[in-house]
């Protein structure tokens, strides 16, 4: 089962992985990005994330559907925010269940490793005396 | 033909605008749609940046053609996670 979700709310990673995996998973495998200080010498107040909506859910829908296809995974969430994000909190969240750990880890890693990719989300960094858009390979 | 370019992040600040329709000639690239925008492109430090494409919402490159009625969007390498 493959749950996608761009929200602008607060993650609740608890719920998703308290509601992911059935009776035959004994991996339940989580990730969760968070907003970070300092970034590149700078003291991050925030990160304003911009989404294109309907690309990005169906990005993330090929990506889950790709990590089923090579793990035996029962459940996929994906959970991204969009908007105003502050530091500490959560900006992604993935949560992959599988009957043995190694599939649900590689799934998770597979899965963070090409949204950073592919899914057309922008974060803008907030500072005390500024902003700046965010190139991860810079 | 009409397209609707919708533009992201850095391009959209770039280009000035998020969103709008154009009429082109039909089977023109994207190459030169961006051409044709580029000249109201404000002369920012975001002149020079990468930019890739997706036509209704797939990737595309630079070399695709459009047609009547394609969702065309614009922007800088992506940063989510």
């Amino acid at each position: 089962m493959i749950s996608i979700i761009l929200q602008q709310e607060a993650i609740d990673a608890a719920s998703i992985i308290g509601q992911a995996g059935t009776a035959a998973d004994g991996a339940v495998v989580s990730f969760t990005g968070r907003v970070r200080t300092p970034s590149r010498e700078k003291t991050v107040l925030s990160i304003d994330y911009e989404v294109y909506g309907e690309m990005a859910q169906k990005q993330l829908r090929k990506i889950a559907e790709e990590a089923c296809s090579r793990w035996p995974l029962s459940h996929c969430t994906i959970v991204h925010r969009y908007g105003g994000v502050a530091v500490g909190e959560a900006s992604i969240v993935i949560v992959a269940s599988s009957p043995h750990r190694k599939e649900a880890f590689q799934a998770v890693q597979f899965i963070i490793d090409t949204v950073k990719e592919e899914v057309p989300i922008w974060k803008k960094e907030f500072y005390s005396d500024g902003s700046n858009w965010v190139h991860e390979k810079e | 033909m009409k397209i609707k370019i919708k533009a992201f992040a850095s391009a959209r600040e770039a280009f000035g605008f998020d969103e709008k329709e154009l009429t082109v000639s039909d089977g023109i690239a994207v190459k030169d749609v961006i051409r044709q925008l580029a000249k109201s492109y404000q002369p920012a430090p975001g002149r020079d940046m990468h930019l890739l494409y997706s036509i209704n919402e797939e990737y595309c490159r630079d070399d695709a053609t459009l047609s009547e009625g394609d969702r065309l969007a614009i922007f800088p390498p992506v940063s989510g996670g």
